[in-house]
């Protein structure tokens, strides 16, 4: 279970009346990762992100306060990540080429079970891939991934605990127990 | 668990976007042309409100002339009758 | 004779004016009368109706440069259907106005036949008229004129039978032609 929801760190980082290019700077991450973890597709990731950032852009004025924009930001990219893989439909590609690319801190863990998650997770069907995206990236309880994918609970934690499993023993068949 | 669990959270940390990327947003926001329906409403607002003060500005000059027009033609006609009253008093005398 | 009275008294007034005020208990005579002409047009709407006045049309030109140095024109008319329907005591204070040395009556006739009395005012000062009172109270009728600036009589009655002014006609009873 998350130690700490990255809801809060992101309120924290987001505090309120904070201009477009502040947001962006404070967000820019979380969304272009989102994309990114959901899509495997860098040059998507990049195009879905700033699209997520023209609507902020156009609907700023309607949000009555910066730390209502995490939120927004995080329901905005899923649907527009799900959204964006349904058209792309059999053209999704897993791109295999990401070893080189930075995270925000050095990626912590094994680089090779760590890009071999990577893969398992983009393998995922759509909604339960955005699930486990959104738990494990930022650290969303079940109940605030319910509103962001608004979707019940119930179907939230069913996704965790089937995508998992599902994950847990592919894992373990092609690297062996990982504990 | 906590261990599989952990590895899936090292495993989707966060990337770094691009180096370009905020600058690249930025630039768009200023390319950005506004929606369709706010630039009509806009154009809209913005005709009515010019039509409306054009419009309630002449009905203003217009009154404002019929009112002059008027003022004038009950000044000219007191004097008439001023000087038609100067004269018949005077052939009185 | 308006012309003489004139010189006369631009040579004769006192420095410093006032305005002539319509007090606002003239206003209770529009319930009696059975027409009534009130214009208030202050500087702003002057200068507003002047923009409206077309330098191509003659008319409109001679208006322009006449109201060019006005301030002000107030006009209250009251015609009555019947004689009584107002008291002296009515048109006093704008008498008491005018009776300050600031203001000069250039005319003051009264009709004997008709019982009508005129009274022609202006205002001076640095020898130029600052203001143009008239005032005519007939048995079934009143009528207030105050025109404040800077107003040249001789222009005003130019104006007879152009921009929709009846031609003064000395000879005979006109209306205000405000029917016209």
């Amino acid at each position: 279970m998350p130690t700490a929801g990255a809801a809060t760190e992101a309120n924290v980082e987001c505090p309120p009346n904070m201009t477009f290019a502040e947001l962006l700077r404070a967000n820019q991450s979380m969304v272009f990762s989102l994309a990114y973890h959901f899509l495997r597709d860098r040059g998507a990731a990049e195009e879905v992100a700033q699209d997520v950032f023209l609507r902020l852009h156009g609907k700023l004025d309607d949000l009555a306060d910066s730390r209502h924009v995490v939120f927004w930001l995080r329901k905005v990219t899923s649907h527009r990540c799900i959204d964006y893989a349904r058209k792309r439909g059999s053209q999704f590609t897993i791109a295999l080429d990401d070893t080189s690319e930075p995270s925000v801190a050095s990626q912590p863990g094994d680089p090779l079970l760590n890009r071999r998650l990577q893969q398992l997770i983009a393998a995922l069907p759509e909604k339960p891939r955005m699930v486990v995206v959104l738990r494990y990236q930022e650290d969303l309880t079940p109940e605030e991934i319910s509103e962001v994918l608004e979707m019940p609970v119930r179907t939230v934690k069913s996704h965790l605990h089937r995508s998992l499993a599902m994950l847990r023993e592919k894992i373990e068949r092609s690297m062996g127990d990982i504990r | 668990m906590q261990d599989f669990e952990q590895q899936l959270r090292d495993a989707l940390a966060r990337k770094e976007q691009p180096p370009y990327f905020e600058a690249k947003v930025l630039a768009a926001t200023r390319r950005q042309p506004k929606p369709v329906f706010l630039r009509w409403a806009f154009a809209t607002a913005s005709a009515l409100l010019i039509a409306a003060g054009i419009w309630t500005d002449h009905r203003a000059g217009i009154q404002a002339k019929e009112q002059l027009q008027l003022a004038l033609r009950v000044t000219v006609t007191e004097l008439g009758k001023v000087q038609r009253t100067v004269r018949a008093s005077t052939e009185e005398e | 004779m308006i012309k003489l009275a004139l010189i006369t008294c631009l040579s004769l007034a006192p420095l410093g004016a006032q305005e002539l005020k319509i007090p606002a208990s003239l206003d209770r005579l529009a319930a009696k009368a059975t027409e009534v002409v009130d214009v208030t047009m202050d500087a702003n709407l002057l200068q507003l109706a002047g923009r409206f006045l077309s330098d191509k049309n003659p008319d409109d030109a001679q208006v322009k440069k006449l109201i060019e140095g006005l301030k002000g024109i107030y006009v209250r008319s009251f015609e009555f259907a019947k004689q009584g329907e107002y008291q002296d005591s009515d048109v006093e204070p704008v008498r008491a106005q005018l009776h300050t040395p600031a203001w000069s009556r250039i005319v003051g006739v009264r009709s004997q036949k008709s019982n009508e009395n005129s009274e022609v005012y202006v205002k001076t000062g640095n020898g130029k008229i600052g203001g143009l009172a008239i005032l005519v109270t007939e048995p079934k009728q009143l009528t207030i004129v105050s025109i404040e600036g800077s107003i040249d009589p001789d222009q005003l009655g130019q104006l007879g039978g152009h921009f929709g002014i009846p031609k003064i006609d000395t000879r005979k009873e006109t209306g205000h032609g405000k029917d016209e």
